[in-house]
Formats: structure tokens, sequence, C-alpha cells
């Protein structure tokens, strides 16, 4: 069944190696067993080899591969790419970082052989738990990646038969296993936040159950209790049903940090045979704390589509907000142009009764700024995408993200200048920031907070001294932080110069050794370094400083961009609210709603600071090549 | 979760308790022991199960839904008997049907039947019964008939309000049974298809799916069934024939396909994707795929509908549309620079998660291959809409390192395609590398363990073998790459890297590593090396950092294909730097760096011809042992120049690779590592060594002559602390004071033999003269026997040789090179440095082990006679003795003999072969026979030489008394040498009588026994033997001249014994022997030592036709040896 997307086993592991949940889907797992049987049967190549296919294994085996891996492989997610310690057969062999993703498991069962690879198993370390997801594949994909990790050269060309990238192209089951493991991450941390729709009036409007259940103090999924049931004879009205309660699992609900309830009714409505059918929580869970009444009709003409169950009653509304957050990395250097990107969304609460469509144009997307655009799935897009370029959506219930895009700064960046800092001993910085604030910003746009931060890690802050131009300085152990404008003084349509020079002062600076260094480490010798030329080196205390910290750098995660501690920069969070930088922008009056119902928009932008970073100009730095697109 | 055990599993009959249940459950889900304590019992399944069902519909029971999905995960285990019609599976499908029936029709009361036990209910149970099919019996379907009836009066109450929820589960139950059991619903898809249009709530969707799979599968089965037909009604349901009856009763319903209808279908199902959810939208076109196939739908219509869903945020969708691209790659034509477009912005999307932004530029890897595959000409617009794609500095690692591989890819694209111009074309791919690298940039500078460098040399990996996959056969694309710019750039860059940043060397080790060690790409790793020989040595600077380009630099000298000029001069001048700038303090900078040029001159030696090397590399060594400070330096390089100048290249190769450790070369950080290279070549073979008793072979001179062995197993032989009584005679003196005394002085001391023989326990009797004589004879003949317990005894020694044959040998040890040497003797192989150990069960205390430090193989026959090469050494070996010296190493083996026994000695070789592979093994035993423990009795060194054949007569009267039955001497002990063991003599004597003539009984005696023989008495006998020459130096006597030793009458005193009546039995005896007396030639008096300290009398009185052998012994159980022996010796 290529194509499709089954699952054929979850489990959850928490952080002490133990298997607080686990799932089987028996008729997926039938679905493999024939498969394999059939490819036994089938295969006349490598026969002997691949006679048998692991079946699922029990918790405990799944555990002890799962530890085995991790031994192998140095750390739950593994290399990722090949380094020296990679063995053959293990997934960083593969020399892909995704491999730290999707994991091949080596069980250990004495009947079955060699053929004891579990592959692809799905991996998401979601805070102290690792969900582990099992989809379907055919077993020649199975062997082809156990062919892939095994094969004893020096790593795979790039664009050849057999590669990993094809293998994942083959199997949309692959991406629907990442779509289901992000759903139950979300569900056991509790982490379901609906996207935030901003209106002028109230700070932030609720989800999708405020809609149905009007404003009655349950505010959003997450800070939902419970459904405990009520205490026996108390609701129901048809004494016949009370003679007890469905305490669920009453035993050891204290002590379990794991809502295995909330996720086995979860999975039962998601995926009730192992075959996600929808994913959204928020509808999973409104229908089974509602459930539905005879009373709920469905449209007469229309079919109400599966991601919208209930319909919308009561006062009509329309709200968009756009967020969007800015990227930036700032050299003040001639021979590195600054960057700043701004990655931005359009988030909507559609409250209109029935199942209408809503349109309107996009403003600013007929600039070139605007890079990329995709929506949400209830977007009619048609087949070349946005050429007239209004966007017509049928809006499902609560809020939603309706579109998503990546722009370049309209304006101009926010916050300009630069950022030195210079060690004058062993324990002494002198640093100057020149910044400009909110240069060209006109009228609506307001700064509502700008801060800068000097992040030491490898030092503690001892002392600094310094007066800012504008704007109050507080140290922590390992930063210095700039307020330059504080909350609730926003700055709106002016332009604000903001220098600070001063010094900090560090502790003694202290060698720390690592542990282990994780890819090629104790290789080098390095007992006759400073001797010969160690006096050219003192010229330079900064240089010397940067050669002594850089020794003990530990490897950062392939989830980085960099080694961040490798540089010294200064970091700006900032709010401004008013418009777009990338000047997206909804006009309420264009927006048009089919059939046609009075309804009004409200329509806000909030613009936040990402990665918005200042180089030191006088050290290193990392960069990167423009991309032309 | 631990494996300790749980309390027992309550007694089955006893209904279990909810926590009860979740122990099992428990139990179940961590499987291995805890799982075993409940299947072990299989009885109590059905009993589970029982229980289950009947809590399933109790009312107030709180695990309803666990319990629901446990039976569910497990239902093969507790319900997939082996038999499938026995009664209890029967039973359980039956009940578990029931129950979902009960659980259908009760009111929902929102407490104790709430739609989440109903629905949960429908999917188990649907699952039960799929999973548990182990083949279609009609037995099994007509469960699913009862199950697909119960379900489908649930879905047929379309828009019905509050069960729209369990309606769409139960399509989905529906859904799962039709894709189990194919065409399973195809009789009544006309009424699935009018619900279908009747149903407007949410659950339409799971509606349209249903009928969708129906459809699917009416239509891959290819059944002429009306999907508009509703004359079948819905329920009661029947399973269709086809299921049923075996395959070809199904056939006369694939007469054709309803087309028409079911185009009709298919426009219906097109009406509604916007209903459904990502999720359902994969399923559903998962399933519409093939049935546009089938049914010669426009693709072009599913591209208009379906292609916008690839600008949807939705992975999924994305990849839905992606899979339809390579199901209808002509429809889709013309899309590829879109598709290419999408996928690259998709994996800028910086609000996705990591993950689908590496899908992303994973998809479009694999749609590029795709692609090329298909029609390489089409890459043109998805080359150019990668090309500048460069990671973003914000971009994790991951992403930047795919994102390399995507420039990597496009890179050999546009070289492969020739896009564009030549020049401008080679220009473009450094830049597009250049650029790329910005990213990771800092590997330079960071430390070598950083993600940074991983990722950097991760990419310079991908663009350096570029195109060339390992599964390539063209040779020209090796070519290409060599020529190539990006490949010349690379080069460059990293010479230059190392020039900039040495930490950075054990890194470019391990590149260069992996290209070597890979079959395909091995040289490129050779090339990336000659470059380094090339452009790194001239630039360099001479200083202490040196060193930290040395385990490049030992790459570099193990590769033959680079000369060692450039190296050797680089290590010379480096060599005279050292010595230069020697000083007080830099005594071990000196010493660890000298040892380190010359772990490299070794590693020269070691791969490279030493007429390459001779010259610079003799310079440099001589300069080191003249002028280098340290003493040891001088003294390692005075060894190899000596290696180098006496020592023929190959066979000092050979010696190189064997024992780098025994060269005393101290081991420094850089050597460790590549004598880890090589450890493997070296590491012992078991396989190998498994039958390497059938080529070598260890085999006696002289080979025994009792063929068939066996050795008389007598309890508790040792010396252990029960003696047997045979050995009771050797036991320590028992005066504890003198005992005290030897322990305290170092000195050995000499006792007096008068103090000895007036020992307080030491039995006062008359002897007569004669008898004080014999027992003087035998102690002063026993004080020359060592006593084994307290020092080193009496030694046997055997003869041996080792050999093995070369041709099967080679066969399993060669290194396959096939030997074309002229000559001869140099192709033959050889082990060196054999050491053989010798172990065996017998009494024959610690054989020391025995080395052969250089044995050639021997030539094979077959070869030699085929007369390929008759070389004319070779032919007067076969003339002459097959045995040729040369092949045959002389092995003896020491025994030290605890007791005088015939055993076996097994052997075990550990040797070498020439390529330094060591073999262990164990060689075919040694068989030692009772004549190897045969000695000449010791002579004490007082006696002149002349005086040795009257001692030994002399001896061996008096033994020969001693070991009568009937002696004085039975009493006496004799102390042994050294003085703290005694030994006393209890004999025993034996008769065998052989029936040879004289003549051959002489010939063997002068063969086997000549150096025992003490006495030759008889003047027949005389005459024969003593013109023989062969048995000389012995008392010769006529029979008349001595007395004491006359024939008859030693027979006749023995047998009688001095105090003895003569039995009347006794006289025919005598009177027959007499007889023979008669015709008498003479008597063979044989003295044999038997080490330790025993001794084996013959007395063989020779006639023409028999003789008569009377045996004496003082060590019975050899007795049972001699008898095979004597046969052996005369009768053969």
């Amino acid at each position: 069944m290529p194509g499709n997307c089954s699952i054929r086993a979850i489990w959850i592991l928490n952080n002490l190696d133990t298997i607080v949940f686990s799932r089987k889907f028996p008729v997926v797992e039938k679905r493999w067993r024939v498969a394999c049987k059939s490819e036994n049967e089938n295969s006349v190549e490598g026969g002997l080899n691949y006679t048998v296919f692991p079946s699922l294994p029990t918790d405990s085996e799944l555990v002890a591969a799962f530890v085995e891996r991790r031994k192998r492989e140095g750390s739950i997610r593994g290399f990722g790419i090949r380094v020296t310690q990679s063995t053959e057969g293990s997934d960083s062999w593969v020399d892909d970082p995704i491999t730290r993703h999707i994991i091949g498991l080596y069980l250990n069962k004495e009947e079955e052989g060699d053929n004891n690879l579990l592959w692809p198993l799905i991996l998401l370390v979601k805070g102290q738990y690792c969900i582990l997801a099992l989809p379907l594949v055919e077993p020649r994909h199975l062997k082809a990646y156990a062919r892939l990790c095994k094969r004893s050269d020096c790593g795979n060309a790039i664009g050849v038969d057999e590669s990993l990238s094809s293998l994942l192209l083959d199997l949309p089951s692959i991406t629907g296993a990442f779509m289901v493991s992000q759903a139950i991450g979300d569900i056991i941390t509790g982490d379901m936040v609906e996207p935030e729709v901003v209106v002028s009036a109230a700070p932030s409007v609720g989800g999708l159950l405020d809609s149905l259940t009007g404003s009655i103090g349950i505010s959003g999924i997450s800070s939902r209790a419970k459904p405990v049931a009520a205490p026996v004879a108390s609701s129901t009205p048809s004494g016949t049903a009370a003679a007890g309660t469905v305490t669920l699992d009453a035993p050891k609900t204290g002590t379990r940090p794991l809502d295995r309830d909330a996720l086995r009714s979860f999975i039962t409505s998601s995926m009730p045979f192992g075959t996600p059918l929808d994913l959204s929580y928020s509808n999973i869970f409104s229908m089974k704390i509602n459930g539905f009444s005879a009373s709920d009709l469905p449209p007469t003409d229309l079919k109400q589509p599966a991601w919208k169950p209930y319909l919308y009653k009561g006062k009509q509304r329309l709200l968009f907000t756009i967020h969007e957050i800015v990227h930036a990395a700032m050299y003040d250097r001639d021979e590195i142009p600054d960057s700043m990107s701004i990655s931005g969304q359009i988030n909507c609460r559609a409250e209109l009764e029935g199942l209408p469509d809503v349109s309107f144009p996009l403003t600013g997307f007929n600039t070139d700024r605007v890079e990329v655009l995709s929506f949400h799935p209830c977007a009619q897009v048609p087949e070349h995408g946005l050429d007239k370029q209004s966007v017509m959506f049928s809006p499902p219930l609560g809020n939603f993200v309706l579109m998503r895009y990546q722009a370049i700064c309209g304006i101009g960046p926010p916050i300009k200048g630069f950022y030195q800092l210079s060690m004058v001993s062993i324990d002494k910085g002198a640093f100057l920031f020149k910044l400009r604030l909110m240069e060209g910003y006109k009228s609506p746009l307001t700064m509502e907070f700008c801060t800068v931060t000097m992040p030491f890690p490898r030092r503690r802050v001892v002392s600094f001294d310094g007066t800012p131009s504008i704007g109050t300085v507080s140290i922590t152990e390992h930063s210095v932080e700039w307020k330059i404008i504080l909350s609730g003084r926003g700055l709106t349509g002016k332009s604000v110069e903001a220098t600070f020079p001063g010094t900090v002062r560090f502790a003694p600076w202290k060698i720390q050794r690592l542990p282990s260094n994780s890819a090629f480490g104790g290789i080098l010798d390095e007992d006759s370094d400073n001797e010969s030329d160690g006096s050219n080196n003192m010229v330079n205390i900064e240089e010397f400083l940067m050669d002594k910290m850089s020794k003990d750098l530990p490897s950062v995660d392939l989830e980085e961009p960099f080694c961040w501690q490798a540089y010294s920069y200064a970091k700006v969070s900032f709010k401004i609210a008013g418009a777009s930088l990338s000047g997206m922008l909804i006009d309420p009056k264009s927006v048009s709603v089919y059939p046609a119902v009075k309804a009004p928009v409200d329509f806000s932008t909030q613009v936040a600071s990402g990665e918005y970073i200042l180089w030191n100009t006088l050290g290193r730095c990392p960069s990167a090549a423009v991309a032309i697109v | 979760m631990t494996d300790k055990p749980h309390p027992q599993p309550p007694p089955p009959l006893k209904p279990l308790s909810p926590q009860d249940w979740e122990l099992l459950i428990d139990d179940f889900q961590y499987g291995g022991v805890r799982r075993q304590k409940w299947t072990s019992a299989l009885a109590i399944f059905p009993f589970i199960v029982d229980q289950a069902l009947s809590s399933l519909l109790k009312r107030d029971f709180p695990l309803k839904l666990s319990l629901i999905l446990f039976l569910e995960e497990f239902s093969n285990t507790l319900l997939g008997s082996a038999d499938p019609d026995c009664q209890p599976h029967e039973n359980s499908l039956h009940r578990l049907i029931e129950t979902v029936r009960v659980v259908l029709q009760t009111p929902i009361d929102g407490v104790h039947v709430t739609f989440a036990l109903r629905e949960q209910m429908m999917v188990s149970v649907t699952s039960i019964v799929i999973s548990l099919d182990t083949g279609l019996g009609q037995v099994h379907m007509r469960w699913v008939e009862s199950l697909v009836e119960l379900l489908l009066t649930v879905i047929n109450r379309p828009n019905y309000g509050s069960d729209r929820q369990a309606r769409a589960v139960a399509c989905e139950c529906l859904r799962e049974l039709e894709l189990a059991y194919p065409c399973l619903l195809s009789d009544i898809a006309g009424h699935l298809w009018s619900l279908c249009q009747n149903e407007r709530t949410h659950a339409s969707q799971s509606y349209i799916l249903l009928f969708t799979s129906v459809i699917h599968n009416i239509v891959a089965q290819k059944m002429n069934v009306s999907v508009l037909n509703t004359s079948v009604p819905l329920v009661p349901f029947i399973v269709p024939q086809i299921l049923l009856g075996d395959s070809n009763s199904g056939k006369e319903g694939s007469g054709g396909l309803n087309y028409k209808e079911l185009r009709r279908a298919m426009a219906f199902l097109l009406e509604w994707p916007q209903v459904l959810t990502p999720c359902a939208m994969v399923e559903f076109l998962a399933m519409i795929m093939p049935l546009a196939v089938a049914l010669d739908l426009q693709a072009s219509m599913l591209k208009v509908q379906f292609f916008g869903m690839i600008y949807s945020y939705d992975p999924m969708l994305c990849h839905v549309v992606l899979t339809m691209y390579s199901k209808f790659l002509d429809a889709f034509d013309g899309q590829e620079g879109e598709i290419a477009r999408r996928l690259i912005l998709v994996s800028r999307e910086t609000q996705h998660f990591l993950v689908f932004r590496l899908l992303a530029l994973h998809w479009l890897l694999g749609f590029c291959e795709l692609v090329l595959r298909r029609d390489a000409g089409k890459m043109k617009p998805i080359v150019e809409t990668c090309l500048h794609i460069y990671p973003s500095v914000f971009d994790p690692l991951a992403l930047k390192a795919l994102n390399l591989d995507l420039l990597a890819f496009c890179s050999i694209c546009v070289s492969e395609s020739r896009l564009g111009e030549d020049a401008g074309n080679a220009k473009e791919m450094v830049m597009l590398f250049k650029d790329g690298l910005v990213s990771v940039s800092a590997f330079k500078w960071l430390p070598v363990w950083s993600s940074e460098t991983a990722v950097a040399f991760r990419t310079f990996h991908r663009f350096l073998i570029g195109a060339s996959s390992h599964s390539d056969f063209d040779p020209s694309t090796t070519r290409s790459i060599m020529d190539s710019t990006i490949f010349r750039t690379l080069q460059g860059m990293l010479v230059d890297v190392m020039l900039e940043c040495h930490r950075l060397v054990p890194v470019m080790v391990a590149f260069t590593d992996r290209l070597l060690g890979c079959q395909k790409h091995i040289w490129l790793g050779e090339r990336l090396l000659q470059t380094f020989d090339e452009h790194l040595l001239l630039k360099v600077k001479m200083g202490y950092k040196l060193v930290s380009y040395f385990p490049i630099f030992d790459r570099i000298a193990e590769n033959d294909t680079i000369p060692p000029r450039g190296l050797l001069e680089l290590l010379g001048k480096f060599m005279v730097f050292l010595v230069d700038k020697h000083g007080p303090d830099t005594g071990l900078k000196s010493w660890s760096h000298g040892s380190k040029v010359l772990a490299i001159c070794r590693t020269l030696l070691m791969h490279h011809n030493s007429s390459r090397l001779f010259l610079r590399l003799s310079q440099l060594l001589a300069y080191t042992c003249l002028y280098f400070p340290d003493l040891e330096i001088r003294d390692n390089a005075r060894i190899y120049l000596r290696m180098l100048i006496c020592v023929p290249g190959k066979k000092l190769r050979d010696i190189l690779n064997h024992g780098e450790q025994l060269l005393g070369i101290l081991p420094s950080s850089h050597s460790s590592s590549f004598f880890s290279v090589q450890s493997p070549r070296s590491s012992h073979n078991v396989k190998k060594s498994r039958n390497i008793s059938s080529y070598v072979y260890l085999e006696r001179v002289i080979p025994l002559l009792v063929k068939q062995s066996w050795s008389l197993s007598l309890p508790s032989l040792g010396v252990g602390s029960n003696k047997p009584d045979y050995l009771e005679g050797i036991r320590d003196s028992e005066p504890v004071v003198e005992e005290r005394e030897i322990d305290s002085s170092s000195t050995i001391q000499i006792i007096p033999e008068t103090a000895r023989i007036d020992q307080p326990h030491e039995p006062l009797r008359v002897m007569d003269s004669k008898i004080s004589e014999i027992l003087g004879t035998l102690r002063r003949h026993f004080s020359c026997i060592p006593d084994f317990r307290h020092m080193t005894g009496l030694k046997v020694r055997i003869s041996c040789s080792l050999r093995f044959e070369s041709e099967p040998f080679n066969r399993i040890w060669g290194d396959g090179t096939p030997v074309s040497g002229l000559d001869e003797v140099d192709a033959l192989p050889a082990l060196y440095a054999t050491v053989l150990k010798f172990s065996s069960s017998a009494p024959y205390g610690s054989i020391p082990s025995y080395h052969i430090p250089f044995l050639l193989g021997e030539p094979s026959r077959n070869k030699d006679i085929s007369g390929q090469q008759v070389s004319l050494e070779i032919v007067p070996l076969e003339n002459g003795s097959e045995e040729d010296d040369r092949f045959r190493a002389p092995v003896i083996i020491e025994l030290e003999p605890h007791e005088p026994t015939p055993g076996m000695v097994h052997i075990f070789i550990e040797t070498n072969t020439e390529n330094g592979q060591i073999i262990h093994g164990q060689l075919r035993s040694i068989t030692v026979g009772i004549e190897d423990m045969f000695l000449k009795a010791i002579v004490p060194s007082d006696i002149e030489e002349d005086a040795i054949p009257e001692y030994y007569s002399d001896l061996f009267s008096a033994l020969w008394e001693a070991c009568g039955t009937s002696c004085n001497t039975g009493r006496e002990t004799f102390p042994l040498e050294g003085g703290k063991g005694i030994a006393a003599i209890s004999g025993t004597q034996s008769v065998k009588l052989l029936e040879i003539t004289a003549l051959s009984l002489v010939r063997a005696i002068e063969r086997y026994l000549a150096p025992f023989v003490v006495s030759v008495i008889g003047e027949p006998l005389v005459t024969l033997v003593k013109d023989g020459e062969i048995i000389r130096d012995i008392i010769w006597k006529d029979v008349a001249s001595d007395s004491s030793l006359d024939v008859t009458s030693t027979v006749t005193n023995f047998d009688r014994g001095p105090l003895q009546l003569t039995y009347t039995g006794d006289v025919g005896e005598r009177e027959s022997l007499a007889s023979i007396s008669r015709r008498n030639l003479g008597c063979f008096l044989v003295l044999i030592f038997l080490p330790p300290r025993f001794h084996l009398l013959f007395q063989m009185e020779v006639s023409d036709l028999s003789t008569l052998v009377r045996i004496r012994t003082d060590h019975w159980p050899c007795l049972a040896y001699i008898d095979d022996y004597l046969e052996a010796l005369f009768l053969a």
C-alpha cells in the first residue's frame, strides 16, 4: 500500500529509559507480516539474508535496543554524520543528519540472527520524553536501508540510485509518522497552544473551545481539567446508571507524570487502526468533551468538512493578526553584508456561521520582498500558486495560521549600529555600543521595548563600568543586560541614538577541560606548542585569549546553527507594534465573505525579534554567502 | 520496570480485580520473563478472555478502555491458538462479537456506556477479527459477516444527530475490513454510495473514504458489479461468493469493469476533497491514483485539482503531490522547476520543525534522482532553481549540511550536462563550493571535534567524489574527476588549510583514510596524498611544529605510489634542525621528535623498495647515528641503517611488518596509531589454523615396535599423598633430625653409608657374605639414581623431526600472489620462530618446549613429477633420499618419567608465516612406547672404564637376586642420590617362551637391545654373537667357567630359593626346562634401567628353535607392556 501512511507502533520513553506508554496496531502489523511473507516468497536475490524480519519487540526488548544504540551512537540522537567512532551498520554510518530523527534499532533476538534491524523509527525528543513511532514501510525499503547502513565504502555520492533521499521521497508514511509524533509530543508536554490572535481591545483571544463554550471560564485546552467523572449520583439524572463512577486508572493516577488517558483517547480517535485520520487535537478533544446532540444539525446543502465538526453560532466577526519575527546578523564590516530576514505568519480567527468562503487581497505580496508563501490546507490555492494575489479560504473553527511567509525587511533594520568588545587584559574587556533605533520608521510603528544582552557563557562577570546614553544596565553571572527602551515607554515615530561605552571585568580565566571530545578528540599532541613562538603570541592578548578559549570549546548539536560559545556578540530583543516590517498588510475593507454576511474585521500586527545579533566587530563571526533566489 | 519477581498470578478461577488486570497488562507489555509468567500456563488464556469480556459488560468496571486495548494488542497471544478451529478460539470470537452487540444496543448513559466505549469496542473487535484470521476459512467468515452486519446497522442512519462520531468510526471499521478482505462490501456498493451522498455531517469524510476503498477494490480486482445497484439488501449482510469459494468461482464476476458507472462514482468522489483532513487526503489520494490510472482518467484533471496542495504548509500534503508526480510523470511534465522551487522554499521556512526542513531537502534530492533517471534534460530548470541557494547563518548545522549536499549535486549536474560554456562552468562550480563553504568556515579555527569541522569535511567528501557512485563502472569519470577544476581547487584548499592550521592534520588523515578505505575511491585518496607530497612538503615551515604534520607524513610514507624523495629530504632537514637546536632544555623533545622521525623512516622501509630509499635514507640514518644527541635514537638509527644495508628488501619488509614492538622502537603517540592499522594482518586466524595437522607433521625418527599403543591405567598413579603400593618402596627417609639438617643447610649433606645402614628402624638380621655383597652392589647402584622428587630426574629423549608440505600450506596461508621466482627454494614457504609445546597425561613431568628458528616447506611432489620446473637442483633430490634435511627440523622431546609407562605426548605448535600471520594449532600426538623408557643403568663415577662390564654383570646378578620372589633383600631399603629418598625392591618375575630361531633372535637383540646386554653365556652363543661385533664390551662366559652363574644351577637355585622345599609339581617344569637347556646354545643377560629407578632384567635362554625369556623386574606394571614388546621384537 504505497502512498498511504500507517503506523505499526508507538512507544514513549522517559528519561529513565522506562517505557511509559506504548501502543501497537495489530491491523497494521498484520499488513506488515503479509508483506514480509510475500517479499520472502518473491525475492530471489539475497533470499538468504533477508528471510526474516523482526516482529514488534516487547517493551523490554525495545528499551534494551534503544539503550544499546545510544551507547553506540554517543547520544540519544546519535552523531548524525559519519565520524571516526561511527561503526558500519549504525545510523551515523549513513552520514546523513536526518538519521538523528529517523533511527534504526537492532533488536537483540537470538532466533532471528542478523535480521534484527527495526527501521524506520521516528525519534522525537520532547521534554523529558522520547517518542518513537514506527511507520509501516515495505520490506524492500527496510532492505534498502540495511544495505545503505552496511555498505563498506566511503559514503554515498549524491544523486545516485538507492540513496536515503529517494527512500524518503518514496515513503510518505515517514512524514506522516513525524506529524503523529509531533501531535503526541504536544499532548504529553501539554504544549497545545493555539496560534495567537490579538485584538486591539483584549490581549488575546482563546482557542476553539471558547468559540464553542462562549466565555464561561474554560480558557484553553492545556489548562482544561481532566474529565474526571462527577461523584456518585450527582449530575446524571438517570438514577439507574449511578452505581459507580468512571474513575480512570484509579490507583496510580496521582503518581503518573503522563496523562495516559488523554493520549489513549487521542490515539483512538485520531488513528483508530494506526492510520491517522485527523491530528487536530483541538477538534478531537472538543468532540470528546462536548459530543454531539440531536440538535446539531448538518448544513442543508453542503457536506460539513471533517476538520470542522462544529459550526459556529453567535455574533460574527473576523480577526487577523500578522506576526513577524525578525532575524538579523549585523556585522558592520565591509566584507560581510548585514543580513536580515523576517519570518511572518497571518493568524486568523473567523467567527462566522455556516460554511462561508473568505477572501482578501494580499497587499505587499506584489513586492519582491516576500519569498515564501505557504498556506493552511483550508486555503484554496490554484494549480499555479497564487497569481491573482488574493487568497480565498474556508475557515475552520478557532485560531489558525492562515499563511506563512519569509520576507526581507521593507524599511531597514529597526536597530542599526555596532558592538565592539576588545580585551584589554585577560580578565578585562572594553566595549562600545553605538546603535540607532527605528531609523526611518514612521508613526504607527511603535517599539514597545528594546533590550541588548551581552552573553559571556564561559566567563563569570564580576563587574562593569560605564553609563549608557539611554536606558539602564544590569548584570547577571554570565551576561550584561542593557535595557534601552523599557516596556511601557514605547518609542513611536522618531528615531533614537543610543551609545554605551564601558568596561567589563571577569573572574580569572579557568581552563575548562572537557570530559570527552566527541568526534576527533584526543588525537592532538600539543606538548610543544607555545614554546617556540609563544613570545609572538603574547603581543596580542586578544588573539592569545581567543586561542586559549577556542581550544576547549564543546561541539554543538547539529540542531544548532553554529557553536555560539565561540563568538562574542550582543543579542537584541524588541517588540514592535503598529505595522509589519515586511509590508504585509490586510485591508479590512477589502475582506469579503461569501455568502455575504455583515461581520466586522479586526486586523493587528506584532513584530518581535528572533535571533537579532550584533556581532563583535573586532572578533570572529559566523557568516554565510547570500542566497540568490 | 525491573525484572523483579511479582507476586504469583492469582489462581485461575478467582476473578481478577482491577489491580490484577493492571499488573497483567503491564507484564504483557513488558515482555520477557514477566510475560512468560502468565503465558507459561496456556490453559489460563480462555479464562483471561472470558474474564475480560464479562468485565467489559459490568456496569462499574473501571478499566474498560484499557482492557479492550489489551485484548486488541495481544489478541494473537490470547485468542489465536495454534488450531483455528478449536473450541476456545471459536467461543471467544463469538462472545466478543456478542459483547459488541450488547454494547451497541445498550443506550448511552454517559457514565457506564459512553460513546468512547462504543467506539473503542467497534475498533478493537474489528481489529481482533482481522488480525486473528490465519486463512480464509468459512468459519471465520461467519464472524466477519455478523460483525459487518452490526457495523452496517450503525452507519445506516445518515445525518442522525448525536452518534455521528460513532458512524464515522463504524465506517472506518468497515473500511479496515474491506482492506483486509478486498471486495467484501462490493455487493452493497450501491447502498454505500447513497449513504455517502446523504451524509452531511463531519462524518461524511469516513463515508467518502469507505466508498472510495470499495470502488478501489472493485477496480483493483476487476469485478463486474454495478455500483448503482441497490437490489441486494444492506442487512442481513452476506459475504460475497468470491471471498468464500476458491479463486476460480470468483472469475465469473470479473467479466470486465463497468466503466461508465465507475467513472460516475469517481466524478462524485472528486467533488469532495475539500472536506477531507490532510491525513484523510493522503489516504484518499493513495486510493484515487490507481483508480485514475485504471479508469483512464485524465491525469491533468488530478493535477488541476490537487497540485495546489504543494503550497500548503502541511508536509503531508506536499509529499502527496510529490507522490502524484512520480505516478503521473507526463501530466506533471514541466512542473519540475516549480516543484524544486517550492521544496527549497519549504526548507527555508523557519516556522517548520527542523525535521520537515530536512525532509524537504531530501525530497528535493530524491526528486532530482527521479527526474535524472527519467530524462536528464529536465534537470535544467531544477538546477537553475537550486544553483545559488546557500545556507543562511542561522540555519541549523544539519540543514547546512544537507544544503551543501544540494550544492554539490548541482555542481555535478552543471559539470556533467555542460550547461553553458566550459570555462565559465568550472568557475561557477568553484564559486558554488567556496560560497557554500562560508557557512561552516569556522572549522578552520574551531577545535577539531567541532560539529562545523565534521560538516565541512563531509562536504569536501561530497564535492570530491562527485558523481562517481560506488556502483559505477565507468573509468572515464575517474579521469574526469581528476582533471576537474573542483578537484584541483579542493586539493589546493586542503593543502592551504593544513598549512594554516596544523590542528586539522588528524582530521585530514581521517579524511584520506576514509577514501583509502573505499575500494572505489582509493585512487582519490592516493591522489590527495600525492598532492600533499608535492605541495605541502615544500611549504611547511621548519620548526618544532613540523611534528604535527607527522600523521599525514606517515600516510604519505605508507603509499608506494609516492616517491619518498621529498619526504626524506624534509625529514633530513628536520633532523639537522633538531640537532642544531638541541640544548640543555630540549632533551626530551629531541628524543621524542627523533623517535617520531625514525618511526616514519620505518614506515618508509616497510612500504617502499629499498633501492628507492637507499641513498637518502642511508644519509639520513647515518647523519642521525653520528650526530643525534640522544643515545637511543642513535642506536635505533644504527639498527635501521644496518638493516637497510644488510637485509634484502623483501625480507626486510617482512621482518618490519612482523615484529614492530620487538624492534625496540619506543612507541610514540604516532606510531601507536599505525601499529593498530597493521594489527589485523598479523592477527592469528583460528579458522585457518584448524586443520594444521593435515600438512604439518611431527614424526618419530625411530618408529615404535609396538604399533598400537595402550597404557595401563591405574588409579592414582601420581606421586601424590596416597602412593600406590608398588611405589611405596621410594619414600623419604624417616629421621626427622636429619631432614631438618638438610633443609637448613644450603650445601648438600653427605651422609656416610654406614650411618645410613645403622638407622634405628633398619632391621637387624644375619646376612651371609653373598647377600651382603649383593646389598653392597645395590646400595652403590641406587645411590647413583637421582631422586626426581628433589632434583632433576633422569631424562628420556625421543628424537623426532618436523616437516610440512608446501602446497597445502600455501593454499591456506599464502597471500595469494603466485610465486614466480626463479629460485625454487626461495619460492617455498617457510615457518619462522616455531615453538613446539608438549603436554601429556602420562607421568612424564614437565616437558620443555622446543624452538625451531626456521623451517622450509617440503616442495610438493606432484609439481616435481609433472616436470614443469625440473630444475637441476631438484632432480638429485628425487633420486636420493626423499628426506632432505633442509625440509626437516630435528626435534628432541625430553621426558622426565616419574614412572616407566607408555603414553601419548600432545603437541601444540605456534609459529609464524613469512607474511607475519601467526599460526596456532595442534599437531598429531606422538606415541611414547615402553622401549623409549629403556636406559642403560648409571655407572658410578668411580668405576674405571674397563671395569664397567664387570660392574654391569655384578649389578645384574645382584638385581636378579633382589627381584627374586623370596629374597633376603626384600626388606632392605636403599638410599637414592642426595640421600633424601630411599627405595626398596619388591620384585616380580615372569616367563615368556618365544618360538623363534636362534639366529633371528640374535639379529633382533643386536638391533634393538644391544646396549643393554651385560653378558652372553654359553660358548655356542658367544661364538654366534661375538663375530657380529655389535655387542661389545660385555662379559663373555663359557658355561663352565663360572659356577655361580651357571645357567642350570641358576635356574634351579632361583626356582627353589635358598631355603625352599622342592615341590613335586615343579619337577616336571624343571625337567622340561632342563631338556631345553640341553639343546641350549647359551644365554643373554639383559639389564635395562627404567627411569626413574626401576629395572627390567631378561635372562634369555637361547635354543635352536625357541628361546625362553625369564623376566624379572622391580616394577610389576611394566610386565604388561613387555609381553607385547617382546612379541613385536622377535615374532613380527
